[in-house]
């Protein structure tokens, strides 16, 4: 029983002690969700331990008990540098998420909380599950949740966007799954590093064609969790009616399911069809992100804007994804991470707007930085951190992305910067258009300041979006030591990469490269 | 030696004010943010001193670097959070902060009225840490976070009236431009980072002076020009500079500070700090040239006919930075830094006397509705004439000595950029005195009741008059020679007359027509209808701008790729899936008749099917 | 005349739990003409005795296992694991309609024996050796569920569904027995371990008369499991049979049903597997596809369930074809999950439906979740498992049925089958919404508290579709052994 365990058990202990809360004590069953989330959170922290002074190889914390005998499947669960800060964002905004549905969610209460709960369970399970049967398990059980957070809770289209949203995913599973059997059937394990190892080793080799398909079969239903242009569409839908606080988890934490699943997965286990897609995917992630920022610049709704704005943010992290360089991957992880604290906040703060005038679209608001100074200097400052103002977390992954991006190829380079400039565009004219100007009654009416509540639910992620923005280091090594590993098993066989010469290569050798 | 300090005064500063500003009195917030930069400016002077720049001789020739932590950690890229003093950073921690104190100081008086008063000195402060992050980064993306941090700055102050459309507009207008040109800084970063395996001035430069003089791959030309995007964007060049006229809808000591004095010459600087790498690439220093004649020429044009005295001020803002870019591009990067350093002061001073004519006649910028206030705010009026003289470059001002050194080095480079900046001298000369004689001159044509500003503001202006008439005494280009080799020539005096010649003829031409016989100017425009509305309608570039740029990007995304791509192709695919299943089942249905005799006749053929099939074909998959 | 004609106590130990349920239902039948009314609420209880007692027979009975009566029957792993199966949904059936029973003003007893006489066919059609047996066990189990399918005389619509059951069943059953008839004649035997060693044997018949004769028999089977193209009367009879013979139908026959068609087709044509192989293969996919789009367009819940019982049924079909022994215990695992499975879906349905079956159409379960949320919980649990999520045994029932197919190299067969689990998605997913997510309409105001064998047949079903999803091992491992090789 190690400490990972006890995180992932927790919540769904936690989800059981829900189901014995008397249903008619809303505020009793709020603070025992917060209660139980924040205990997550605090044990999840002992998880940075090891982390925190030296950079440990292979898997911390790890376990691997049988689950079922034949075919062998085991509860086998791990961290390693990749998934820890990841783990540690689930449990961060699980309270946070709690926070803003205090007040937002006033009827069914209990079953929202539980299904909350529950959804923490399979994220941190997708995270650290190393195991691929039981990594699918944990994928199909967070679904369900978030499937009845959008479905209940949500706005008028709920409904159909929850089965939208359910369907996409389904239909991306099932292929996964059929891969992740085959795997089986070949290498005779469904444990991850038994068949890595074994790929690695080339003991299970695959022909050029095989490869592809089993590539194939688990990028779809990772790109469109991610979601990848043109698999993106359920997004916009999902978030606009979820909750706010489902779009907070949807945004900052399931899709990073993809992008994970797509370093842990597609890369290491597939690297030659990693490598030959590259080009498309790449292709994909640059329209991704400059079609998603021409899109949200035209959005007249607050929720569908930021949806849009994630399609461009993830759009980056696919990029350095398969840039396979060193700043690539890194910028990559740093930026799911970045993504999941501002955008989740940019989330939270729809939301308050929402709680105050009922409205998401941008044109019921305007001059709302009169009544609200506090609200609309926080939102600045989360606007800033995500259209990547130095100094703010953003910055750093997109940097890094690029950087390494521009080893692989200088022209991607070229055409995915110029999603900074875009990006600038939509959320500086959004801003414009909600709070500067002279407020309307209704706005100078409704908009009242933040309360405190609303201050303790966003401080942490302002904090970490100045602190992941300067103090990067207190973040990155773990990461860049587990992706040089990735990169590393990611090697194709038998190909020369030119472009694999990176920065610290002397001036002569650069020059006689060109 | 704690170089730290130097920004992280007015960042206390910033903090103080902005967290708690609203809560305090004036005083508190003048006193917080005034001194915080006074700190840092003292701070700048005891470095400087301890680093022995003012005793002269050869100190500081090579960097004094400081590091403090790790920044970005990635493989074997490493960016550290680095300051670095040379003799470059050493004039514009001066300038910076010196000029930056004076025209707190002189806020102080101006904004006394206004609403937001903890606001505004917070966002300055805050400009005046990123502006000094800027000059002391020691690697390029520390000078890219000032860089963008001082656009932060400028964007929070054009807007900081946010009641106002054009104001808000104004400062998206200044973000998103600027934008454009952080998007060339940032690939030319990425170039850095691949072919030198780093970004710090020193490993980058040092690999730079390691090369073959002679050599200059494509690689080098390519970041000294999307360098120079950047700088074009940041310091208002053709074909970016739409920004700045508008940004005058912020506050005039902002205009001041950051729109003429410091944040639109950081690009001059970074061009100056990159000259190692331009100096590869004559191709690209004959780019900065011609872009940085073209940019003086124009906007001078433009200046001729604005009736707003801060959009005369801002246009020839703009074309005095063309002239520094003329020198750095014709390889006198000292001489566009001395520029940039008088500029700095009689630019300053502009816009300060501007500010003041303004105060006195409370918001009034029109100089049409000016005239004959000599009398009223004689102050004023004295330390603009200085300003004027300077910026006209008449000896033995600060501009005529600056401006000088940039035409003769053009002048060696190529002798037509030598006549088009005398003629742009002129032209300078002329509408600088336009403005001013419009405004002190003739008799008073507004309403209101003119007064003269009180000693808080007109002090740091007759100090800044005192800098403009015997800044070109200080010799920069001397100093900076360890860095930047001095041109060498220098000689033909005649380019020296002719230059003067132009700048007085210039004065006498307003003075004509403006003072002697005001007649002549309209009668001027008339004759020149079509030339004087073209420029007075500056050229039409930001109508011209909108229609093939903004509109369509933002019709095409909404018509064509959201209700058309996202909402029409990919959504009606899927959910056409969904309808399409639904079909089927529909056909499905049909077989269920409910009469048991067709049921019946169904298994009859299924049953022919399964014989067929097992029995005779034996099948196939 | 030897004298082994007579069986001996190992043998007749080995047919316990038939003699047991054979006994059972006739005293229930006798009971019910001689007792009061008062106390014919012993007829309950005796049936389930007699299921309980049959069940244990039957667990018992594979410590020896053997042939029994001159190897008509066999008991072997396969045969027990199918008769656990069915005796233990023949408990829940009678659990299931009690309830259903005092409702509708219904005399129980007759039904509790033909639910009994039903469970005994099956019995014997999952231990049959030989096809004899096989017909008289069909016929048996047969016969009581096409009068359960009419139970409530009269109420036409239970009219309707029985008339059509039972002559479209007769319809099927006279191909089986015309097939039996071919198969006799070409190898002169009806024994399937003898008609196997004939047709491996060199005085093989032509392949042409073994494979009519084998396909006249998939008629038969694929009647009773309702594959494309012979599915075409379950919609209609499910739907117009009693909510709860509706939930017996779909899981207690098929399951049987499987049973034999495996035996058959595995054992006796085996070896000619190249021949059906493909077409069944057909039949899957066909079976799948026709069963899932159905379903997407019906408003009624129970021929919803229908539609989606056929379903089902493609998915076994696919582990049928891939025809291996992990083939073999894919099916019999999914069948015991889908049994559990779907008997719970039809028994909450059967609790709603109220009186009359009022409330049958999807609309009616709008906000139940909110009256009953317990009911709600479970009805979601198992369209979950239908819709096969982790941790429910529908979820590893696909994965196994699947897992056998790629190991057989049946890519595309799993694929389509894949996508088609997406598509069935959707209309389990609508019940889901209008439970949850709908606001409880006039349907669900009056909504009586749910009775104790109700909750037995339903919280019974739920634990066990959970248990199959967290550690299917248990009873994998058994169908494993089991699976006839």
């Amino acid at each position: 029983m190690t400490l990972l365990d006890i995180v992932i058990l927790l919540p769904l202990a936690g989800f059981f002690v829900f189901l014995a809360v008397p249903r008619n004590n809303p505020q009793m069953t709020r603070w025992a969700a917060l209660l139980i989330s924040v205990a997550v959170f605090v044990v999840s922290l002992g998880l940075v331990g090891p982390y925190w002074f030296a950079n440990p190889a292979g898997y911390t914390f790890s376990t691997n008990v049988p689950w079922i005998g034949s075919p062998p499947i085991r509860y086998h669960v791990g961290l390693d540098g990749l998934s820890l800060w990841l783990v540690l964002l689930t449990t961060l905004l699980t309270p946070i998420a709690v926070l803003v549905s205090w007040k937002h969610i006033d009827h069914r209460v209990k079953e929202f909380f539980a299904f909350l709960i529950l959804l923490e369970f399979g994220l941190i399970g997708v995270f650290v599950a190393l195991d691929l049967f039981l990594f699918y398990v944990f994928w199909e059980v967070s679904l369900v949740p978030m499937y009845f957070l959008v479905g209940i809770w949500g706005h008028e289209r709920r409904i159909y966007a929850a089965v939208k949203f359910f369907l996409y995913t389904m239909a991306g599973s099932v292929l996964m799954l059929a891969a992740i059997i085959y795997l089986y059937n070949k290498s005779g394990s469904f444990d991850y590093l038994e068949i890595l190892s074994q790929i690695q080793t080339g003991r299970l080799a695959f022909d050029g064609q095989q490869q592809s398909l089993l590539f194939l079969a688990f990028f779809f239903s990772f790109a469109i969790k991610v979601p990848l242009f043109p698999l993106h569409t359920w997004l916009p839908d999902a978030h606009v009616e979820a909750p706010t606080a489902g779009s907070v988890m949807l945004a900052s934490v399931m899709l990073k399911m993809g992008t994970y699943g797509l370093v842990r997965y597609c890369l290491p286990l597939f690297p030659n069809a990693a490598h030959n897609s590259a080009p498309w995917i790449a292709a994909l992630a640059i329209i991704g992100i400059i079609y998603g920022a021409l899109v949200a610049m035209v959005q007249p709704n607050l929720k569908k804007l930021v949806a849009y704005s994630s399609v461009t943010h993830l759009g980056f992290v696919v990029l350095g994804i398969f840039s396979f360089t060193q700043q690539g991957l890194d910028g990559a992880v740093y930026q799911m991470l970045n993504h999941g604290v501002s955008t989740g906040a940019l989330f939270m703060l729809v939301g308050y707007l929402y709680e105050r005038r009922h409205s998401l679209e941008i044109a019921a608001y305007g001059g709302v930085a009169t009544p609200a100074p506090n609200l609309s200097a926080v939102f600045m400052f989360t606007t800033l951190a995500s259209i990547g103002l130095p100094m703010l977390n953003n910055f750093i992954g997109e940097y890094l992305v690029l950087q390494g991006t521009a080893q692989a190829n200088f022209t991607w380079t070229t055409f995915a910067a110029t999603g900074v400039i875009l990006s600038a565009c939509y959320m500086l004219w959004m801003y414009q258009r909600v709070f500067f100007g002279k407020a309307s009654g209704s706005v100078s009416h409704h908009l009242t300041d933040l309360t405190a509540r609303e201050w303790v639910a966003i401080l942490p992620l302002l904090t970490l979006m100045l602190w992941m923005g300067t103090f990067t280091q207190s973040f990155m090594p773990p990461i860049s030591a587990q992706n040089a590993r990735i990169l590393d098993q990611t090697k194709q066989l038998g190909v020369e990469r030119v472009h694999k010469q990176g920065p610290g290569v002397p001036l002569a050798e650069a020059r006689r490269g060109r | 030696m704690q170089l730290w300090l130097i920004p992280v005064f007015p960042f206390v500063g910033f903090a103080l004010n902005g967290l708690f500003g609203r809560k305090l009195p004036k005083r508190a917030i003048d006193v917080i943010a005034v001194g915080s930069v006074l700190l840092s400016f003292l701070w700048v002077l005891k470095t400087l001193n301890a680093l022995g720049v003012f005793a002269g001789g050869n100190a500081l020739e090579t960097a004094y670097v400081e590091h403090y932590f790790t920044w970005i950690q990635s493989g074997t890229l490493n960016v550290s959070i680095d300051l670095s003093v040379d003799r470059l950073t050493a004039v514009m921690l001066m300038v910076v902060t010196g000029v930056g104190f004076l025209i707190h100081v002189y806020s102080v008086g101006y904004m006394a009225h206004e609403g937001g008063y903890y606001r505004f000195f917070s966002y300055l402060n805050l400009f005046m840490f990123f502006m000094l992050v800027l000059v002391l980064g020691a690697n390029f993306l520390l000078l890219f976070v000032g860089w963008e941090g001082v656009g932060l700055c400028s964007y929070l102050l054009i807007g900081f009236y946010f009641l106002e459309k054009f104001a808000t507009d104004a400062g998206n207008k200044a973000f998103i431009v600027n934008r454009i040109g952080d998007f060339g800084f940032s690939l030319a970063i990425f170039l850095v980072g691949i072919h030198f395996g780093s970004l710090d001035f020193g490993r980058v430069f040092g690999q730079i002076r390691d090369m073959p003089v002679e050599a200059s791959p494509g690689w080098i030309t390519a970041i000294s020009l999307l360098l120079l995007v950047g700088a074009i964007g940041k310091s208002a060049q053709i074909p970016l500079y739409v920004w700045l006229p508008d940004a005058m809808a912020g506050p005039t000591p902002v205009s001041a500070l950051i729109h003429a004095a410091t944040m639109v010459t950081a690009g001059v600087y970074m061009v100056a700090r990159s000259s190692q790498i331009y100096l590869h690439s004559t191709f690209a220093l004959d780019i900065v040239a011609i872009v940085g004649l073209t940019t003086a020429f124009f906007a001078a044009t433009i200046g001729l006919a604005q009736n707003d005295i801060k959009k005369v001020f801002a246009y020839s803002t703009v074309s005095q930075l063309g002239y520094m870019f003329v020198g750095l591009g014709t390889g006198a990067f000292s001489a566009g830094i001395f520029h940039l350093m008088t500029h700095a002061f009689f630019k300053a001073l502009l816009f300060l006397g501007a500010g003041s004519v303004i105060h006195a006649l409370s918001g009034e910028q029109d100089l049409r509705h000016m005239g004959g206030l000599r009398k009223q705010i004689p102050i004023t009026f004295w330390t603009l004439m200085c300003a004027g003289v300077a910026i006209a470059g008449v000896p033995p001002f600060s501009g005529f000595h600056s401006k000088d050194e940039i035409l003769a080095a053009a002048y060696h480079h190529a002798p037509w950029m030598y006549w088009v900046g005398v003629l742009t001298a002129f032209m300078t000369a002329f509408y600088v005195f336009r403005a001013l004689f419009l405004c002190f001159f003739g008799e008073y044509r507004g309403e209101h009741h003119p007064h003269e500003s009180p000693v808080v503001m007109w002090g740091p202006l007759a100090v800044l008059a005192a800098l403009s008439l015997a800044g070109g005494y200080i010799n920069v280009p001397r100093f900076l020679e360890p860095m930047f080799p001095l041109a060498e020539g220098g000689g033909d005096q005649w380019l020296v007359y002719v230059s003067v010649a132009a700048g007085l003829g210039g004065i006498a031409l307003a003075y004509l027509f403006y003072v002697a016989s005001p007649k002549l100017a309209d009668s001027f425009a008339n004759a020149f209808h079509a030339l004087y509305s073209l420029i007075y309608n500056k050229y039409f570039v930001d109508e011209l701008y909108d229609a093939t740029v903004v509109r369509p990007v933002v019709d095409g995304s909404r018509t064509l790729l959201w209700r058309g791509v996202d909402v029409g192709v990919i959504d009606g695919a899927v959910n056409g899936i969904g309808h399409r299943a639904r079909g089927i089942g529909g056909v499905l249905r049909l077989a269920q008749s409910g009469y048991i005799r067709n049921y019946a006749a169904w298994m009859v053929a299924g049953a022919i099917l399964v014989i067929a099939m097992i029995g005779l074909a034996g099948g196939a998959r | 005349m030897g004298d082994n004609f007579f069986p001996t106590g190992a043998e007749y130990f080995r047919i316990l739990p038939e003699m047991i349920l054979t006994v059972a239902g006739t005293l229930i039948m006798f009971f019910e003409a001689v007792l009061p009314e008062s106390g014919k609420r012993i007829l309950g209880p005796l049936s389930v005795a007699g299921l309980a007692a049959a069940l244990c027979a039957a667990l018992a009975a594979n410590n020896n296992p053997g042939p029994a009566f001159q190897n008509m029957l066999v008991i072997d792993g396969f045969a027990t694991f199918f008769r656990v199966l069915v005796i233990a949904v023949g408990l829940l059936a009678v659990f299931g309609s009690t309830e259903y029973l005092r409702r509708e003003q219904s005399t129980g007893g007759e039904f509790y024996a033909l639910i009994l006489f039903s469970v005994v066919g099956q019995c014997v059609m999952s231990t049959a050796n030989e096809l004899i047996m096989i017909f008289i066990g069909l016929e048996i189990s047969s016969i009581a569920t096409y009068i359960l399918a009419g139970y409530l005389r009269d109420d036409p619509r239970n009219n309707e569904s029985a008339l059509k059951y039972f002559l479209l069943g007769s319809f099927a059953t006279a191909f089986l027995l015309y097939g039996i008839a071919w198969i006799y004649g070409i190898t002169g035997s009806t024994n399937l371990v003898e008609i196997r060693r004939v047709l491996i044997s060199a005085a093989a018949p032509p392949l042409v008369l073994t494979g009519t004769s084998a396909a006249l028999m998939f008629v038969g089977f694929g009647f009773k499991i309702s594959v494309a193209p012979f599915q075409i009367w379950a919609p209609d009879v499910y739907q117009g049979a009693p909510a709860p013979v509706a939930a017996f139908l779909s899981v207690g026959p098929k399951a049987a049903a499987f049973a034999i068609l495996l035996r058959v087709f595995t054992t006796a044509f085996g070896s000619i597997a190249v021949r059906w192989e493909p077409f069944v293969w057909g039949c899957a996919l066909a079976t799948m596809i026709v069963g899932n789009f159905a379903a997407l367009q019906q408003s009624n819940i129970k021929r919803m369930l229908a539609y989606s019982s056929i379903a089902h049924a493609g998915y076994v079909l696919v582990a049928v074809t891939a025809h291996s022994d992990v083939g073999g215990a894919a099916a019999m695992f999914y069948l015991a999950a889908y049994a559990f499975t779907n008997f719970g879906a039809f028994a909450v349905v059967t609790y709603f439906s109220r009186k009359g079956e009022k409330y049958v159409s999807i609309d009616d379960f709008a906000g139940l979740a909110q009256r009953q949320p317990a009911m709600a919980a479970m009805l979601a649990i198992f369209l979950m498992s239908l819709i096969g999520v982790p941790l429910t045994g529908g979820f590893f029932g696909k994965f196994y049925i699947f897992k056998a197919a790629l190991d057989a190299d049946l890519v595309w067969l799993t694929v389509l089958g894949l996508l088609n689990s997406a598509v069935a998605a959707f209309y389990y997913l609508r019940i889901l919404v209008v439970m949850y997510m709908n606001e409880p309409g006039a349907s669900v105001a009056d909504l009586p508290p749910v009775d104790g064998a109700m909750k037995i047949a339903v919280y019974g079903s739920a634990v066990a579709t959970l248990v199959l999803g967290i550690f299917p091992s248990l009873v994998l491992d058994f169908a494993t052994k089991a699976a006839l090789k």
